[in-house]
C-alpha cells in the first residue's frame, strides 16, 4: 500500500504534536508551569497539522486526483463545485477528519477560556480527539490506488447530491466536536475538585451543540422529506437516532447547567450528564460506523476494520468518567436540604432532565436491539411502532413541564397562585383545541396532546412578551425555545395523525380525484443537462385553483439507478405531497400464438404439459334450440415440478353472434399462469387455448395495449409547516441563550484573568464570582 | 428537594419499565424460513431473490416472489405496493411482515442492491401501500 505522503505526514504530525501537547499539559499540571508555553505551542502545531491534512484532502478532491483511493471513491469530474467540496465528508475517513478539524479549531478557544483550569481541561480535550486521529492514521484517507490512475472517479451518491446534504455534515460534526468541551470541563472538575466554575464556561459550548446538532437533525429530516418520497421526515433509522440521542442528553445537560448556576446545587447531575452526553456520541459513532447494524438499517455501514478501536475509545471514556465520578462521589459538595415544594422550578427542571434522559435511554435501547438480542441468540429489531409508543408520552411530559416553567419560581408556588397565572393560557389552549376539533381533529389522544402543546406555547409566549416589555428580551431565550417546542409538538401531532394518503394510478390525460383534489398526468418532460426528467401533473383544488406539480423520476446516468423525488406544494396549512412511484410508458397490443389441442393429446410448453381430456357441453340446451351453450373443457396440467392438476375451464358460446364469454382461471402449479378457451370445434374434437405466463418466449404471449400512466402516492399533510416553524423558533431561542451565555462566559474569563492565577498550584475552592442567578417569577 | 428527586426517579423508572415492555412487544426477530413458518407476529426474513419467481399484478398492485436462503430453502412473499426500483438487481431482500397462508405478507421490504458507493442508497426500504389516513 502506498500513500500520498504529504497527507500522511500531516496526520502523523498531528498525532505526535497532540500527544506531546497532552503530555506537556500533564507536566504543567504537576507543577512545571514553565512548560505552559510549550504545551500551547504544541497544541497550535496539532491544530495546524489537522487543518493542513484537511486542506491537503480538499486540494486533492478539487484537483481530481483520482489516484487517491478516497477521491476516486466519492468524487467525479462532472460534479459542480459545491458537491465536489461535499465529497470531503462523503466517506467515513473524511467525516472523521471533519470532526477533528472542528475540534482542533474549538480547542484554540478552549485553552484561552479555561484559564486556571487550562492544563487539566486541555489534557482531556486533546485525548477526546487523539483516538480519532489515531484511527485516521490507521485508516488513512490518503491511500493511493495502484497505477495507472483512473481517468474519472466513481462519483458522489446521487441521493447526497443535494444542497442540504452539503451543509448537514459540517454542522453536525461542529456539534459533536463542541460537546467535547463540557465533557473536558466536567472531567477536569472531578479531577481538580472545582465544582462550580466550569458551568459558566462550558455552558456556551453545550448550547452550541444543542443548536448545531439540532439544526443538523432538522436538515436531515427536511432532506428526507423532500427527497426520499416516503412522505415523512423521520424514520427512526439508527443513523437518525444516534444523532437524536446525544441531542436529547445535551438538552438535559443545558437544563442541568442552568439549574446548577441558579441554585448552586445539583452538582452531581451535571457531571453525570456531561459524561453521558459525550458517551452517547461515542456510542452512536460505534453503532453506525462499526458495521454491527449492517443488516438492520436502510443505511449501509461498511466495517472498515476500526470496530476494535471504536470499542476501545468508547470503553476508555465511559470507564474514565464512571471511575472518576464514583471516586469523587462523596467529596462532591451537596447543599443542605431545603424544603422546596413540588411545584417549583427546581423540581420541574429535575423532572424535565429525568424525562430527557429516560427518553434518550429508551431510544438507545431500541436502536441497540440488534446488538442486545444477538447476545441471546436471534438478532432482532424493534418496529418503528416502538418509538411512536415510547416517545409520545415522553414528548407529552416534556411539553407539559415546559408549559409550567414560566410562571413558577425556583423556590416554588402554591397551586392557587399558579392557577391564577395559568388561567389565561388554559383558556387560549381550550379555544385552540376546540377549533382543531371543529376542523377535524377528532381523536382524543391527539386533542390532549394539542391542548398541552397550545398551553405550553402560550404560557411561554406570555413570558417572552413580558421579558420584552421589561427590556430583558436577551434573557428570554429559554422561553422562546419552549414556544417553539409547543408549536412543533402541535405540528408533529397534526401532520402525523391527520395525514391522508392515497395511491393513484393516473392514465395520461385522464383526471383522477382524490379527496377534494383532482390530478391529471399530462406528460413526461425529458431531462436536460441541468434538469432531471420530470412528470407534469396538473392539480385542480376544490377552491378552483390549479397548478402544476413536477415530481422527478430519472435514471442516474452513472449507476443506472431509478431515482424518484416527490413534488411538494406547500402552504401554511397543508402540504400536498406527490411522490412518484412508477411510470408505465404503455405498450401496443402484442399478438402471440394460441395453442390448439386435439382431444386426448398432450402439448408441452416450456416444461408444462397440457392434456385436453374432454368437452362437456350442455347438449340438451343445444337440442332445445337455446341461443346460449355452456361448454366445459377438462384439462390436466403437469407443471415442471412433477405434480398433476385437473382443471375445468368454462366457456359460454352464443349462437346469435355475440362474443363468447370465457373465464380465465389461474393455472394450478404455474404461478402467474392463466388459461382461457378461445374457440371450440366439437366436430374436430379440438380446443384453442390462450395461455398467459407459461411460455418463456415473450412472442408467444398476448398483451392488450396498455395506456401510458403514472402511479403516485398523494399525501395531504396538514400543518407540517408548523414542525419547521416550531423548530426555527426553538433554535432562535437557543441562539438567544447562546449569545447571552457566551457573553457571560467571556466576562467570567476576563474577571478570572484580573486575579492572580496559579496554574497547577492549589486553587481557590470556588470559581469566579458569578452573581447568584435567581430570576424572579413573572407575574 | 428530596421530593423532586423521588418523583423524578419514580417517573424515570416507570417510563423505562414501559419502554422495556414496548421493546419486548415490538421486537421483530430475524428468523430462518422454518422458524418464520412457526412464528406468530411480525418477523423478518432475508434471502436472495429467485429471479424466475417474481410476478407483478398491475391491476391489484401486488408483487409476489420467492426468497431463497443459502441452503436453497424457499419462502414465498407477497407485497402490496409498487414494485421497488432495481428489484431485479437485488443481492438480497429483507421482508418484514407476518407469516400467513404459507407466505410472508410483507409490510416492508429492504432491497439491497450492488453499489459502488458506501452510503445510503445501497439499501432502500419500501413500505407497503399507505392505508387511507395512515400516520407517517
Amino acid at each position: 500500500m502506498t500513500y500520498f505522503w504529504p497527507g500522511v505526514v500531516a496526520l502523523w504530525g498531528a498525532l505526535f504534536a497532540g500527544l506531546a501537547s497532552a503530555v506537556t499539559y500533564i507536566r504543567v499540571e504537576r507543577g512545571r508551569r514553565d512548560l505552559l508555553a510549550f504545551a500551547r505551542t504544541t497544541y497550535a502545531a496539532f491544530a495546524t497539522a489537522i487543518v493542513a491534512s484537511a486542506a491537503i484532502l480538499m486540494t486533492l478532491l478539487l484537483q481530481h486526483r483520482f489516484d487517491v483511493a478516497y477521491v476516486n471513491s466519492y468524487s467525479a469530474v462532472d460534479l459542480p463545485l459545491h458537491f465536489l467540496i461535499s465529497t470531503f465528508w462523503a466517506g467515513q475517513e473524511g467525516s472523521f477528519l471533519l470532526w477533528c478539524f472542528w475540534g482542533s479549531l474549538i480547542g484554540l478557544f478552549v485553552w484561552r477560556s479555561a484559564k486556571e483550569q487550562e492544563a487539566p481541561v486541555m489534557v482531556v480535550y486533546l485525548s477526546t480527539f487523539l483516538g480519532i486521529v489515531a484511527i485516521l492514521c490507521k485508516q488513512s484517507p490518503f491511500k493511493l490506488l495502484p497505477p495507472p490512475p483512473p481517468a474519472d472517479g466513481v462519483g458522489l451518491n446521487p441521493l447526497l447530491q443535494d444542497p442540504w446534504m452539503v451543509i448537514h455534515p459540517p454542522v453536525m460534526f461542529l456539534g459533536f466536536a463542541s460537546l467535547s468541551v463540557p465533557f473536558s470541563f466536567a472531567i477536569a472538575a472531578l479531577w481538580k475538585k472545582r465544582w462550580d466554575g466550569w458551568i459558566t464556561r462550558a455552558l456556551p459550548w453545550a448550547l452550541l451543540t444543542f443548536l448545531t446538532l439540532g439544526t443538523a437533525i432538522l436538515m436531515g429530516g427536511y432532506w428526507a422529506y423532500k427527497t426520499l418520497g416516503w412522505g415523512g421526515y423521520w424514520g427512526w433509522d439508527p443513523v437518525e437516532n444516534t444523532s437524536l440521542v446525544p441531542w436529547l442528553f445535551t438538552a438535559a445537560l443545558v437544563h442541568g447547567m442552568f439549574l446548577q448556576r441558579a441554585r448552586k446545587r445539583h452538582r452531581k447531575i451535571n457531571l453525570i450528564l456531561a459524561s453521558t452526553a459525550y458517551a452517547a456520541i461515542l456510542y452512536g459513532t460505534f453503532l453506525t460506523r462499526s458495521g454491527v447494524l449492517a443488516d438492520f438499517s436502510v443505511h449501509s455501514f461498511v466495517d472498515l476494520g476500526i470496530t476494535g478501536w471504536l470499542v476501545g475509545i468508547l470503553a476508555t471514556f465511559i470507564g474514565l468518567a464512571a471511575v472518576l465520578i464514583a471516586w469523587r462521589w462523596r467529596s462532591i459538595p451537596t447543599a443542605a436540604d431545603e424544603d422546596t415544594p413540588v411545584l417549583s422550578r427546581s423540581v420541574l427542571f429535575i423532572l424535565g432532565i429525568a424525562v430527557f434522559c429516560a427518553l434518550g435511554c429508551v431510544i438507545l435501547l431500541g436502536t441497540s436491539a440488534p446488538l442486545l438480542t444477538r447476545l441471546s441468540g436471534n438478532p432482532s429489531q424493534v418496529q418503528t411502532a416502538f418509538y411512536a409508543k415510547t416517545t409520545t408520552p415522553a414528548g407529552f411530559l416534556l411539553v407539559l413541564l415546559a408549559g409550567f416553567v414560566p410562571f413558577v419560581s425556583w423556590k416554588g408556588e402554591t397551586l392557587k397562585e399558579f392557577g391564577k397565572s395559568a388561567r389565561r393560557s388554559l383558556l387560549v389552549a381550550a379555544v385552540l383545541t376546540f377549533l382543531s376539533f371543529v376542523l377535524g381533529a377528532k381523536r382524543g389522544d391527539t386533542l390532549i396532546l394539542l391542548f398541552t402543546a397550545f398551553f405550553a406555547a402560550d404560557m411561554n409566549l406570555r413570558a417572552v412578551l413580558r421579558k420584552a416589555k421589561n427590556s430583558k428580551f436577551a434573557g428570554a431565550g429559554g422561553y422562546l425555545a419552549h414556544v417553539g417546542v409547543g408549536l412543533m409538538l402541535a405540528g408533529i401531532v397534526v401532520s402525523g395523525a391527520y395525514a391522508r394518503s392515497q395511491r393513484l394510478t393516473l392514465p395520461v390525460n385522464v383526471p383522477k380525484k382524490t379527496g377534494d383534489t383532482t390530478l391529471t398526468f399530462l406528460r413526461v418532460i425529458p431531462g436536460t443537462a441541468d434538469r432531471k426528467q420530470a412528470m407534469e401533473v396538473k392539480v385542480d383544488t376544490a377552491a378552483g385553483k390549479s397548478f402544476y406539480a413536477y415530481p422527478k423520476m430519472y435514471t442516474n446516468s452513472r449507476t443506472g439507478q431509478l431515482m424518484a423525488n416527490p413534488a411538494i406544494k406547500s402552504s401554511a396549512l397543508m402540504d400536498l405531497y406527490v411522490a412518484p412511484q412508477e411510470y408505465d410508458p404503455g405498450q401496443p397490443e402484442t399478438i402471440g400464438r394460441d395453442v390448439r389441442l386435439v382431444k386426448g393429446t398432450t402439448t408441452n410448453i416450456d416444461g408444462t404439459g397440457f392434456t385436453f381430456r374432454d368437452f362437456n357441453a350442455d347438449r340438451s340446451a343445444m337440442m332445445r334450440g337455446e341461443k346460449t351453450v355452456l361448454v366445459l373443457t377438462d384439462l390436466t396440467i403437469t407443471p415442471p415440478d412433477g405434480s398433476s392438476h385437473d382443471l375445468t375451464v368454462r366457456y359460454v358460446f352464443h349462437m346469435d353472434g355475440r362474443e363468447a364469454e370465457a373465464e380465465e382461471p389461474d393455472i394450478p402449479g404455474v404461478p402467474g399462469g392463466k388459461v382461457r378457451v378461445m374457440a371450440v370445434s366439437p366436430n374436430d374434437g379440438a380446443v384453442v387455448l390462450r395461455l398467459t405466463g407459461v411460455s418463456k418466449n415473450p412472442a408467444d404471449e398476448f398483451h392488450a395495449a396498455t395506456v401510458e400512466s403514472l402511479s403516485v402516492d398523494v399525501t395531504r399533510k396538514p400543518l407540517i409547516a408548523l414542525v419547521w416553524a416550531g423548530f426555527y423558533v426553538m433554535m432562535a431561542g437557543g441562539l438567544l441563550a447562546f449569545v447571552r451565555r457566551a457573553g457571560e462566559a467571556r466576562r467570567a474569563v476576563l474577571e478570572a484573568s484580573e486575579k492572580p492565577v496559579s496554574v497547577g498550584g492549589p486553587v481557590p475552592a470556588t470559581g469566579p464570582a458569578i452573581p447568584a442567578h435567581t430570576r424572579s417569577p413573572l407575574r | 428537594m428530596k421530593k423532586g428527586y423521588w418523583i423524578a426517579a419514580a417517573l424515570t423508572l416507570a417510563f423505562v419499565g414501559f419502554g422495556l415492555t414496548a421493546f419486548q412487544k415490538t421486537l421483530t426477530p430475524y428468523l430462518t424460513f422454518d422458524e418464520a413458518r412457526k412464528a406468530r407476529g411480525v418477523v423478518q426474513v432475508m434471502g436472495g431473490l429467485d429471479k424466475t419467481s417474481d410476478r407483478y399484478d398491475t391491476s391489484k398492485q401486488e408483487l409476489s416472489f420467492e426468497l431463497l436462503d443459502d441452503k436453497g430453502h424457499r419462502m414465498p412473499v407477497v407485497y402490496r405496493g409498487i414494485r421497488p426500483g432495481n428489484f431485479k438487481d437485488a443481492i438480497s431482500i429483507v421482508a418484514i411482515g407476518r407469516y400467513e397462508d404459507g407466505r410472508i405478507d410483507a409490510e416492508k421490504l429492504l432491497v439491497k442492491c450492488p453499489s459502488k458507493y458506501q452510503g445510503a442508497e445501497v439499501e432502500k426500504s419500501y413500505a407497503s401501500a399507505p392505508a387511507p389516513g395512515k400516520a407517517s
